[in-house]
């Protein structure tokens, strides 16, 4: 039982769970055709480094104004990322609350390593490149969770707005 | 970690008692006085928030253990459904537990997030928005572990309850054998 194990423990296990969602949901999935089972470890750890990463960078880079940047961004992105899993529940596919939260939240990696990559050069081709390339990643990683937790017919209206906010998000990142 | 056997008087576990209220209040501390010393409102939020995020991971997998024995975690099991599951430490462990470390725990975990509820009514007639913001993550950090572990104190009684009538019931059942046998 984990009543007694030592912190350190604890600790490690946690940490292992964050890697290991990491990797399965953004590098590479070891059951793909199954999204189900890899996100049965779910955690919100990873989501929300990446939420406060992602705002941190892009508050940092903005010229004026950086605390409403920053507090813009992240209650966009917590917010979007609530109403996309909303979006999936009424459109009657089987996703779990926070589980979808989880998928959202690890899709953003891609766009964090953009905003730093863009962050230290600013080239406009370089970057749209930058971020294009990286929005890419975040769509593919994100597609298979979402497009097999609603019917076929349903899943461009499932999948769609999930491009948009990372396209949103993209953008946010250039400009 | 082993109690230390301590009279019942002092707290056998100061250092985890310890953790348990320092994250807690220093979140709040840093929160009501951090304009003062920090002007950036990114600063305020990220350590805010980040003091709170260490006190949910702190109380639900360290202090939970340790001061009350319980733990609760969420799983999904194979249907796609999400199950609580609940530990908690037998009955004699439950009852050998340091009362003031319970105490401690119970009433700590309850009044953060009064305080939090207090601070957020504050910021909402003072229209800081963005202030409402941090107040509300602290908030729904401190809320799911009270419902967290109040379901698991719950699911122990429950469990100790069955178990004792399921100890009564063998202990009649043997009863009944013997007077048969005779």
């Amino acid at each position: 039982s984990t009543l007694t194990e030592p912190v350190s423990v604890t600790l490690a296990r946690d940490a292992r769970r964050v890697a290991n969602n990491l990797q399965q949901i953004v590098v590479f999935n070891s059951n793909r055709n199954d999204p189900a089972r890899t996100l049965r470890d779910w955690d919100l750890w990873g989501p929300f480094f990446f939420i406060i990463a992602l705002s941190c960078i892009l508050s940092s880079t903005a010229s004026t104004n950086k605390s409403t940047v920053f507090a813009v961004v992240f209650a966009v992105l917590s917010a979007g990322a609530v109403s996309l899993t909303m979006n999936v529940v009424l459109l009657g596919g089987k996703l779990n609350f926070l589980q979808s939260l989880s998928v959202l939240g690890y899709c953003l990696f891609p766009l964090d390593i953009g905003a730093i990559l863009c962050a230290a050069y600013s080239g406009k081709l370089y970057r749209s490149a930058m971020i294009f390339a990286t929005l890419l990643w975040s769509s593919w990683s994100v597609y298979p969770f979402v497009s097999t937790a609603v019917r076929p017919s349903r899943k461009a209206l499932a999948v769609y707005p999930v491009f948009l906010m990372y396209i949103s998000m993209g953008l946010l990142v250039l400009a | 970690m082993a109690e230390e056997g301590q009279p019942q008087q002092n707290y056998s576990n100061p250092l985890t008692a310890f953790f348990h209220v320092v994250f807690k209040g220093s979140a709040i501390a840093f929160y009501i006085l951090c304009s003062f010393f920090v002007s950036s409102f990114i600063i305020q939020f990220v350590v805010t928030v980040l003091l709170a995020a260490l006190d949910f991971w702190v109380v639900k997998n360290v202090s939970g253990r340790i001061l009350v024995g319980l733990r609760w975690w969420n799983e999904i099991d194979d249907q796609g459904e999400s199950v609580w599951r609940f530990e908690s430490l037998d009955q004699q462990s439950l009852e050998r537990l340091n009362k003031k470390d319970t105490w401690l725990f119970w009433w700590t975990l309850y009044i953060a997030p009064g305080i939090w509820l207090a601070l957020g009514l504050v910021a909402l007639i003072k229209f800081n928005f963005d202030y409402l913001l941090i107040v509300g993550i602290c908030l729904t950090l401190g809320v799911a572990n009270i419902i967290g572990f109040t379901k698991c104190r719950r699911d122990a009684k429950k469990q100790i309850q069955s178990l004792a009538s399921q100890v009564v019931t063998g202990h009649m059942a043997s009863r009944l054998q013997n007077a048969f046998n005779f």
